[in-house]
């Protein structure tokens, strides 16, 4: 089992899509730092407060998490979807026929990989405001209430990121292709989600969207319902596991041809 | 103990629109221990879904299939270290070095880098095993799941046209190959299109067409049956030929337009010589009629072929 799972993840990091986006990434954080260093005015004149205070932090976590979580859903969805596009399932059930070890392991990997790599994002990007900060801005008003706010939203967004792979991965293996998946995500979130907020509000409070912004930012997004940052984070996971498990038993009984 | 036995397999894929294809109409198959199997048929007669559900791939609509004594459909994970396998075209990571993705499958069941160096150069790939994958050749992405079906120094292989995509020598290679392991005791099971090859390679064979085993036994056994001995006559007259065969009693048509085939022991091929000489023919070649594997193979699959049709 380990060595299916350190095979997994080897194959993730290795995989295109994963360097593009942290690539990406990357380069989005040394600009966004830049940015808000060269904007920055070191001093606090008539014309109010112009300094960058890493106080924003908190506020900047929360503005990139839904680029984050897009792409931890593409890269769950196109990691099973690109293992079916090449065929490469049968040869693995050819040397590991219990086919629900094989997928434990492929979802292990892809969540392991995802979570990761979005903490290693939101502290770069911590790191990178932290400089501009330190050099043309302020830390005043960060004290260890506020670290432990802003760690919690880091937190909460890696675990909606790993959420978010696993709902991609489990489309993408009931699909068994990465395309279907990605219209099945954006049919949901653009069409089924709107038309739920516009003909039946009384539902909202059971969208995934509506619960993710609950989850991050503890408030709701739009009209408002009463759920904790808790319970909206369960009722994501059990979403996750629900369709994990369906797609398990997909995978469990159908052929590969 | 047969390595091999299937039991009235059959199977049904289903559409989404709701069509069905039987793939496999109750193919029984015992494939004894040691030696090749050829397993031959038509595009579409089944050998790909019979490796499938073999493998535990695919699951049959109705029947059994046991390796190495164990039900594939439930147990196959405790006999797999000793199957080598190759299902149609092999598909490996493309973005992986052919050793990378080797070492990656042998790590499965603790085969090391050192047996994966070996099987690459076993199989002719040592010099592009660093390669990725996708940057190989078709030739060459065979010859890397020949190899990895090697790779767990199986005493089973199942192996699906093997010899695809490979030039003549790499397919001279597939077939001392085989020939190689099956001398060793291993058990070859390989489906293939190339009679010629199999005729020459496997110790046994079986026939499938349209989803039923419509021939099996050994090369010569196969070879021989529903066919009565014959011997080919050459000369110049064809027809002057029949007519003297005819009148001293033997069996004789003309085939293929430019030889007479006699129906008769080849044995006994002195009394054509002398039967044609007593009418002042002289014949230019004799020799046995030989079946070959095309011949009896394409003789049953369109016998097969016609019995389902009506
Ligand atoms: N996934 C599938 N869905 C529906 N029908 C299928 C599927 N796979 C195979 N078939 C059908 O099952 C039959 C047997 O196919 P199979 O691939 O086993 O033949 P084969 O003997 O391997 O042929 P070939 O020599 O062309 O490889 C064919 O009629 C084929 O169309
Ligand atoms: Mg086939």
């Amino acid at each position: 089992m380990t060595a299916l799972l350190a095979a997994e993840i080897r194959r993730m990091t290795s995989r295109r899509l994963f360097r593009v986006v942290a690539a990406l990434t990357v380069l989005a954080i040394v600009i966004a730092s830049l940015i808000v260093a060269l904007r920055s005015r070191s001093t606090s004149g008539i014309a109010g407060d112009r300094r960058f205070h890493l106080t924003a932090l908190a506020v900047a976590l929360e503005g990139t998490s839904p680029v984050l979580i897009i792409a931890a859903w593409l890269l769950g969805a196109s990691f099973i979807g690109a293992d079916w596009h090449a065929g490469t399932v049968t040869t693995l059930l050819t040397w590991e026929p219990r086919r629900l070890r094989v997928m434990m392991a492929k979802l292990a990997g892809c969540l392991t990989v995802v979570f990761l790599l979005v903490i290693a994002v939101q502290i770069l990007l911590a790191g990178g405001l932290a400089l501009a900060a330190a050099v043309r801005g302020t830390t005043e008003g960060v004290d260890v209430a506020w670290m432990r706010h802003t760690a919690g939203i880091a937190l909460r967004v890696a675990v909606l990121s790993g959420v978010g792979s696993a709902i991609g991965f489990a489309i993408a293996s009931v699909a068994r292709n990465t395309a279907a998946a990605l219209g099945v995500g954006f049919g949901y979130t653009v069409i089924v989600e709107n038309l739920v907020r516009g003909l039946r509000p009384q539902w909202v409070p059971w969208l995934v969207g509506d619960n993710a912004v609950m989850f991050i930012s503890g408030q709701s997004a739009g009209p408002s319902f009463h759920r904790t940052i808790l319970q909206a984070g369960l009722l994501l996971v059990a979403y996750a596991v629900a369709l994990l498990i369906v797609s398990a038993a997909v995978f469990r009984a159908r052929d590969v041809t | 103990m047969a390595v091999i036995e299937i039991e009235g397999l059959r199977k049904q894929y289903r559409q989404l629109r709701g069509e069905r294809t039987v793939a496999l109409d109750g193919l029984d198959l015992f494939v004894p221990e040691g030696g090749v199997f050829g397993f031959l048929g038509p595009n579409g007669a089944g050998k790909t879904t019979t490796i499938r559900c073999l493998l535990g791939l695919v699951r049959p609509t109705r029947g059994a299939c046991r390796l190495l004594g164990v039900d594939t459909g439930s147990d196959l994970s405790r006999v797999i270290r000793r199957v080598g396998t190759i299902v149609e075209t092999p598909a490996l990571y493309p973005r992986f070095s052919g050793r990378r993705n080797l070492e990656l499958l042998g790590r499965l069941h603790g085969i090391g880098p050192k047996a994966v160096g070996d099987v690459l150069e076993r199989v002719g790939l040592a010099e592009r095993a660093d390669h990725l994958v996708r940057t190989y050749s078709s030739g060459m992405r065979q010859r890397l799941g020949i190899g990895a079906a090697l790779l767990k120094d199986p005493e089973v292989l199942i192996l699906d046209e093997p010899a695809n995509g490979l030039d003549p020598a790499g397919i001279k290679e597939v077939r001392d190959l085989l020939r190689r392991l099956g001398d060793e005791g291993r058990t070859v099971f390989v489906s293939s299109h190339i009679l010629t090859e199999i005729q020459h390679t496997a110790d046994r064979v079986a026939i499938l067409s349209r989803g039923r085993s419509v021939a099996a036994g050994s090369v010569a056994q196969v070879l021989s049956a529903g066919r009565a001995q014959g011997v080919i006559v050459r000369l110049a007259d064809l027809t002057d030929g029949v007519t003297a065969l005819r009148s001293a009693g033997f069996e004789a048509v003309i085939s293929n337009h430019d030889d007479i085939r006699v129906t008769m022991p080849p044995a006994d091929a002195a009394r054509v010589t002398r039967a044609l000489a007593d009418q002042g023919l002289y014949l230019t070649e004799l020799r046995p009629d030989e079946a070959d594997l095309e011949t009896v193979f394409l003789e049953l699959t369109n016998e097969a072929g016609r019995g389902g049709a009506q």
